[in-house]
């Protein structure tokens, strides 16, 4: 740690910001998302317990899709760890 | 569970944790176990490059498809298997959903030939990422390092973008031909500026990025759940957790991203007939 030179420190405290945000960030959205799944899920469940096998697997799918947003700030945070 | 079970189970739990400790002892440092994650072996032929271990993958799954498929072919009958009941189950459920959701007759059996392909193939690449079995691990710039043995998953072919981008534009450009075929060339020229031609540029890029978000959801998923589980089980020095998180990764998310391939798939390719 000591030998480092200081465009190499910035370059990698860079890095790290970079790859928080990006995933701190992007996680906010898909977050809001499954939240609303999940609690509009809950609420047909209620109204028609019957139902609750059908609500569960759309529920989960669409989950899935909520989710991808979230999984792009995932790769972008990959690639600038490993990548950049 | 009987006493002789219990007792079995933690003679068993206990060789596992002494085993363990000793195995532990012999893992690379951090720096050194990290240093090849996300990297690939590449082989560079001309100006072509090749992942081996997506083409080696590929080609085992495919051999395992069709081996199945002509297992249940020879045996079918009118009071059906269990291999033939699941199999059933399967094309029936998806031959419905396909129903439902395209509006053009004479494009149903197409598009479930498709999707129902599309759905076998990446359910059973994903599968393939929650056993722990041979990986080829790759330095930076694509030399081959070593061939791990049961540190990681088998690696599943979608865990590569070329495989899921080549699915996602076969999906791309089936729609349009589709399109084509159903409304005429002039209708399908037309739908381009709809509601009116200041809108060309929005359509053709909304187009084009349903490829790109087709492919690198399935991507993203496979691929970052793989690293995540790699680094996880480092942290923890392979103890016990793995087992749940490649059931976890694998498994579940496998099978739900592999059903949401093939629903979108169905979805654009239904989008583009009305």
């Amino acid at each position: 740690m000591e030998n480092m030179d200081l465009a190499r420190a910035i370059y990698l405290a860079g890095k790290a910001i970079g790859a928080g945000l990006a995933m701190g960030i992007g996680a906010i959205g898909p977050g809001v998302g499954e939240g609303n799944i999940g609690a509009h899920a809950m609420d047909a469940m209620a109204r028609q317990p019957e139902m609750m096998g059908a609500i569960t697997t759309r529920m989960l799918l669409a989950d899935a899709v909520a989710e991808s947003t979230g999984i792009y700030s995932l790769l972008i945070a990959f690639l600038i760890i490993f990548a950049l | 569970m009987a006493k002789k079970e219990k007792i079995f189970l933690t003679v068993l739990f206990v060789i596992f944790v002494v085993a363990w400790f000793f195995a532990a002892r012999s893992l690379p440092d951090t720096k050194e176990a990290f240093s090849t994650l996300g990297h690939r072996w590449v082989v560079t032929i001309g100006n072509f490059s090749f992942n081996p271990a997506t083409i080696i993958m590929s080609a085992v799954l495919t051999a395992l498809i069709v081996w199945f498929a002509v297992s249940v072919r020879k045996e079918m009958k009118i009071v059906p298997s269990r291999k033939q009941s699941i199999v059933e189950w399967l094309f029936e459920s998806f031959y419905q959903m396909v129903e439902d959701t395209v509006p053009d007759e004479r494009f149903v059996k197409p598009t479930f030939v498709v999707a129902t392909t599309l759905f076998i193939y990446i359910w059973l690449s994903n599968m393939i990422g929650s056993i722990p079995g041979i990986s080829f691990v790759g330095f930076e710039d694509g030399t081959l390092k070593e061939i791990a043995l049961f540190t990681d998953t088998w690696q599943p072919p979608t865990a590569d973008l070329n495989t899921n981008l080549t699915y996602a534009l076969m999906v791309f450009v089936i729609s349009h031909a589709f399109a084509i075929k159903a409304k005429g060339l002039k209708a399908w020229l037309k739908s381009w500026f709809e509601p009116n031609p200041v809108m060309l540029p929005m359509n053709v890029i909304g187009e084009l990025a349903k490829p790109l978000s087709h492919s690198l959801r399935l991507f993203g998923n496979i691929a970052g759940g793989g690293i995540l589980v790699f680094i996880f089980s480092y942290l923890v020095k392979y103890f016990l957790l793995p087992v749940f998180l490649w059931g976890f990764f694998g498994i579940f998310v496998g099978t739900i991203q592999a059903l949401v391939f093939a629903i979108l798939a169905i979805a654009y390719i239904s989008a583009q007939l009305t």
